[in-house]
């Protein structure tokens, strides 16, 4: 479904990514794990357009994103939940939610749906539809993140650390979200520095290390205390 | 009635009336600026393109209202021509290359206006001609017709932001512009499309200014530096805030002008342009972000 070849990427001069390979496939959930600065977030930017590719290729369904305008990736159903939330702050909630749903080729009903699933899956979201999203907690501006790729009826969403932060007990909701979109059929890739989470919900994981993968394996072949977690990721 | 009471009163309502012309100008700068981060340096010389277009309207088919059109519209397409071919490919890289570009875009247009035009002052009739007593002045009705023609616009422009698909792309592309593209929206049409509606701000501005100043190629020039003022005065990017400060340095020149001459009226507003810069730079109108 998506497929990374080789990409390099660079930020101004500095080289970031030198050849990354990663592949997921449909209602897959995929862990990217790696310390600090390996290139994790820029892969995912890479992916969206939002990071010039110089060379290599990013195959989405058929289509080259490579080639793709950036605004035209998220049409093609991927979803993107960043590192910072980047919620609109000056925008109510609902408004937010509107960027994703209010677009050409969406059906009145399946809007409705969408909504309704979000606010199902998030009700503190409704509660606080007309509230300015700067407003917000930094739990329920993931939530409204997350909520807000989810309006763009998704066939894979790329989700940016997205437990960075939160108290424990909304890591447990997401990982409760993680679930609730791998059971809609949504494939997730998923970036994340808290080890044990991602190896809990993904069904395969990538090591990356200086702007490459290093290592793959199936989640469930990997243990937080495994020599390679501890070579790439120092826990 | 007290002399001096009665001026005060004359002076607020011209220092009103023009500040709310400026802050059409105003507005379409701040938007500009808001949403790409482009000093807009031409934005004068739009303002002086509309004073023409609407005289040639006006001179041709006599009326004040086609003129007004003419004047949105021709612009609104040359802005978004502007846009596209000059300065696209240059949003989010070093600000002084969008500077040095507008201000060559600047310079072309005055020439060019000289050029075809010439440098004599072309008269555009006023719509109402008509004037009201003020104490001892004869108020023109043109003035009035003219806040509230701008009140109106700029509550269309808001009205528009606020309502409908685009107004909710041009909010969200001016607070992030890289989460708009991840979110679908077409951040490049957005940009071009908000430089047209500026573009056409300012070019109305210039035809309703056009009946009270007369219509040369240096126009813009000569009224392009105080909406700067107000742009900072208010918050860069902040649009009720570019309202506000319009009609704040319209008061403070009127005012002064009943103690000092016309030609030093400005020197009120450059002070207030230095104490917002010193006290608070991101200006007086803007709210504390939370």
């Amino acid at each position: 479904m998506l497929k990374l070849q080789d990409v390099q990427a660079f930020y101004g001069k500095s080289h970031v990514l030198h050849g990354v390979n990663l592949e997921v496939d449909g209602g897959q959930v995929v862990g990217l794990l790696g310390r600090n600065g390996v290139g994790k977030s820029t892969t995912l930017k890479a992916i969206m357009g939002l990071v010039p590719v110089q060379s290599g290729s990013i195959n989405f369904a058929g289509h080259d994103l490579h080639r793709q305008k950036p605004y035209r990736i998220p049409r093609l159903g991927i979803g993107y939940v960043p590192e910072d939330r980047r919620i609109f702050p000056r925008l109510t909630v609902l408004d937010n939610l509107r960027t994703g749903f209010d677009r050409q080729g969406a059906s009145a009903a399946r809007t409705e749906q969408l909504l309704g699933q979000a606010y199902a899956s998030f009700p503190r979201l409704k509660e606080r539809e007309r509230q300015l999203a700067g407003t917000l907690s930094g739990g329920e501006q993931q939530m409204l993140a997350i909520a807000r790729a989810m309006m763009l009826d998704p066939q894979i969403v790329l989700l940016d650390e997205p437990t960075e932060g939160l108290m424990p007990r909304l890591v447990g909701q997401i990982r409760e979200i993680i679930d609730v979109l791998r059971q809609a059929n949504v494939s997730i890739l998923l970036v994340e520095q808290n080890v044990p989470m991602t190896l809990a919900v993904s069904d395969r994981v990538y090591l990356m290390e200086r702007g490459a993968i290093r290592h793959e394996a199936a989640a469930s072949e990997l243990s937080v205390d495994d020599e390679v977690i501890h070579k790439y990721l120092g826990v | 009635m007290n002399e001096l009471f009665q001026d005060l009163v004359v002076q607020m309502l011209i220092g009103v009336s023009t500040g709310l012309i400026l802050a059409l100008v105003a507005s379409g700068l701040t938007l500009i600026f808001g949403i790409m981060d482009v000093v807009n340096f031409a934005h004068g010389e739009l303002f002086m393109l509309g004073a023409y277009m609407g005289w040639v309207f006006f001179t041709m088919t006599g009326s004040f209202w086609l003129g007004l059109g003419a004047a949105a519209l021709c612009v609104f397409v040359f802005g978004l021509i502007m846009q596209r071919s000059a300065l696209r490919s240059l949003i989010g890289s070093d600000p002084l290359t969008t500077i040095l570009a507008t201000f060559g875009i600047s310079l072309v247009l005055q020439t060019a206006a000289i050029w075809i035009w010439g440098p004599t002052v072309r008269r555009v009739g006023a719509a109402f001609t008509g004037h009201v007593a003020v104490f001892h002045l004869q108020f023109p009705v043109y003035r009035f017709l003219v806040a509230l023609l701008s009140l109106a616009i700029i509550g269309g422009l808001w009205l528009f932001m606020h309502r409908g698909r685009f107004g909710l792309w041009i909010r969200a592309t001016t607070q992030d512009r890289q989460m708009a593209l991840a979110m679908g929206i077409p951040v490049p049409l957005v940009h071009t499309v908000v430089f047209g509606i500026g573009a056409a701000m300012a070019a109305v501005s210039g035809y309703l200014y056009a009946p009270i100043l007369g219509v040369d190629p240096t126009m813009g020039v000569n009224n392009i530096l105080r909406a700067f003022i107000i742009v900072v005065v208010g918050g860069m990017g902040n649009l009720w805030g570019s309202v506000l400060a319009a009609v704040f340095i319209g008061m403070l020149e009127a005012l002064a002008v009943i103690w000092v001459s016309p030609a030093l009226a400005v020197i009120f507003s450059f002070a207030a342009l230095i104490v917002t810069l010193l006290v608070r730079p991101t200006g007086l109108f803007v709210a504390v972000p939370r």
